[in-house]
């Protein structure tokens, strides 16, 4: 009797043998977060790997005898001859729009007190980046309302636009504004029911940065509205070495979620300095070969695999797009530093913050000279184009000039007015912090910069004049401001009704 | 660190040389080991040992560890015998082995490779979804 039913049995074993086959491995050291695992033959490079007591590990090192694995997770209870199971599975995160509004780790699981995530679907972490057919040029502007930017910078949605500078420069800020003139924009197409405004969604990568840190600008986002569009993922500075390589990945699959949907999203990776220090260290444990600075040979794939995922699909392809502002502390200045020459390489122009700038209270210290935008000008909305044009060389010639003019040199009076005109339009683009200014009153308020209206208005008062003029403006000349948006480009008649106003304004003025 | 790389690649050649028509040939692997202790050359302690390691996973590859909780008829084990040749060419050492702890099933290792069809695993497989 025993004997059929082992034949049973043994024959049952013997049909499920395809199906029931698993590949395991023996741990044979683990140690900082890393394991070394012998078997596991057909384990896949990124493969999650199940080390039983619910902890995951992720294969990154594939070799001729053993497996190199990180573990997410606690390592403390993993030990020495542990069994080891590959899944079949890539490392993925929760994606959708269930995740607006959360604050998530790089796993994807929730760090704020708001319950699970509510997600159908995930995304592996890694993903091939969108091939050139798919891809389109950038056209539509992000705006950032953040004058200095978009006069002079401008972004497009699918850019890649780097943020450098020094610490302490106002990089994080630039962001935060970003995100926080997106809320004001998607609130505002949602009062006023427009239907055809394609809202950013937004997504904040805070790697390696303090808690506190990520606390005070969760509260910022929030006293502006800005979470309901917003997803924050941390990997703090006490989250392991791991966590803080996989956050911008992660990030980067939540965003390509919307854009593989049909809309347009903004991540910002902050920073990619210290992403890299995460990544270096990663290798370094794993026993990979070091370069440069004890940076692994592949950094820059690194980060350029992480960056070539943000792009403008075409329309046949659902018209979507990802943009990404990385950002990257220098040191005293320093752009060509090994991941900073990296990273500039591989974006679609920076945004140059400087130090003395920030002290001379230049804010945003956005060094105009060397700040560019290489796509972004297409994008730029015909209205800030005419009157944004020359801005730029106004302001690089004012900077020569007036370094010129403090020898105390005779100048002649073209000369001298030039710089009188570049001492207001540096007074022009000062801009506190979280108070993006629209796209309209920035229009306007260039336009009277250009068409002279301030030349004889004294330079500290400036401010004053542009604070009051935007008050008249947005308040009395509400409808104007309308039609300027609406129609997005200065014709004739709108530049005359533009000139009666800001003459009516002077007037009163004093 | 060098030596350690050059170890692994000299203890690399040497397995190869063991390799008779794709097995691995175990009179050379023994005189392979006798040679190099005769000859003692710089390293040959981490040569040894890696190369150890290497023929520990190609006996390893090549044995199939088969478990059933009460002893197999000698007509199965000629059966699995034959399904895992089939599986995985020729060459093959095949053990059976007794595990109670199994309740009932087989379970079947050959390598890293696992077929586990044991109560136990099932067992635990329904553990693990509650
Ligand atoms: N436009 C601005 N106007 C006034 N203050 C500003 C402005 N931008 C930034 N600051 C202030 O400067 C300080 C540094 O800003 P921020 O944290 O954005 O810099 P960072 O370059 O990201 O610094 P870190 O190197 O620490 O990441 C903050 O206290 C911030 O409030
Ligand atoms: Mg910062």
């Amino acid at each position: 009797m025993s004997t059929i039913l082992q034949e049973i049995e043994a024959e049952i074993a013997g049909a499920k043998m395809a199906t029931a086959k698993q590949n395991v491995g023996t741990v044979r050291e683990i140690g900082d977060g890393v394991a070394r695992v012998e078997g596991l033959t057909d384990a896949m490079l990124n493969e999650m790997l199940d080390f039983g007591h619910g902890i995951t590990g992720l294969a990154l090192n594939l070799e001729e005898t053993e497996v190199g694995a990180i573990i997410l997770g606690d390592y403390t209870e993993i030990e020495e001859g542990d069994e080891v199971r590959t899944t079949g599975k890539l490392l993925q995160v929760p994606v959708g729009k269930g995740l607006l509004g959360r604050v998530v780790d790089a796993l994807g699981e929730p760090l704020d007190d708001k319950g699970p995530v509510k997600s159908e679907l995930a995304y592996p972490v890694e993903k091939i980046a969108p091939g050139i057919i798919r891809r389109k040029q950038v056209s539509q502007p992000v705006q950032t309302g953040i004058m200095a930017i978009d006069a002079m910078i401008p972004i497009g949605r699918g850019q890649r636009e780097l943020i450098i500078g020094d610490r302490s420069t106002g990089k994080t800020t630039l962001g935060i504004d970003t995100i926080i003139n997106q809320a004001r924009l998607n609130h505002a197409a949602e009062a006023a029911g427009n239907k055809d405004y394609r809202p950013l969604y937004c997504i904040y990568v805070a790697v390696g940065q303090k808690r506190s840190n990520v606390a005070r600008i969760i509260n910022v986002f929030e006293e502006h509205g800005a979470m309901a569009y917003t997803t924050i993922i941390s990997a703090s500075a006490s989250d392991s070495a791991t966590n803080q390589y996989l956050a911008p990945f992660a990030g980067a699959a939540m965003g390509e979620w919307f854009m593989d949907n049909g809309m347009d999203a903004l991540i910002i990776y902050d920073d990619l300095s210290k992403h890299a220090v995460a990544y270096r260290q990663v290798s370094l444990v794993l026993k990979r070969p070091s370069g440069r600075e004890a940076y692994p040979g592949d950094v820059f794939y690194l980060h350029s695999r992480l960056l070539e995922r943000s792009a403008r699909v075409s329309e046949k392809y659902g018209n979507g797009s990802l943009t990404a502002l990385p950002i990257i502390e220098t040191q005293a200045g320093d752009v060509a530093a090994y991941i900073p020459t990296n990273v500039i390489s591989i974006t679609d122009g920076q945004i140059f913050l400087e130090t003395d700038l920030f002290y001379q209270g230049i804010r945003p210290a956005i060094s105009v000279g060397i700040s560019v935008s290489r796509v972004g000008s297409t994008a730029q909305v015909k209205a800030m184009k005419q009157v944004a044009g020359r801005i730029k060389l106004d302001l690089a010639q004012f900077r020569e000039l007036a370094a010129f003019a403090q020898f105390g040199s005779d100048l002649d009076a073209k000369t001298q007015a030039q710089i009188e005109r570049g001492k207001r339009i540096v007074e022009v683009f000062k801009q506190p912090q979280y108070n993006p200014v629209p796209l309209e009153v920035q229009v306007a308020v260039l336009w009277t910069v250009q068409n002279g209206f301030i030349d004889d208005v004294p330079v500290d008062r400036v401010k004053d004049f542009q604070t009051k003029l935007t008050d008249f403006l947005t308040s009395r000349k509400n409808e104007l401001m309308a039609r300027i948006l609406k129609e997005g480009a200065l014709s004739d008649t709108l530049t005359a009704d533009l000139k009666a106003a800001v003459t009516e304004f002077k007037e009163t003025y004093k | 660190m060098k030596i350690a790389k050059q170890a692994r690649r000299d203890a690399k050649g040497l397995f190869r040389d063991c390799i008779r028509d794709g097995l691995l040939d175990e009179n050379r692997v023994r005189e392979v080991v006798r040679r190099v202790l005769e000859a003692k050359p710089r390293g040959y302690i981490a040569i040894l040992s890696h190369f150890h390691r290497l023929v520990k996973l190609d006996v390893e590859r090549r044995t199939a560890r088969v478990e059933s909780a009460t002893p197999l008829e000698s007509r199965l084990q000629t059966k699995v015998q034959a399904d895992l040749t089939k599986l995985y060419g020729r060459g093959l050492e095949i053990s059976f082995k007794e595990n109670a702890a199994l309740l009932g099933g087989l379970r079947i290792k050959v390598g890293s490779d696992v077929y586990d069809g044991s109560i136990q695993a099932k067992l635990a497989a329904l553990r693990e979804s509650f």
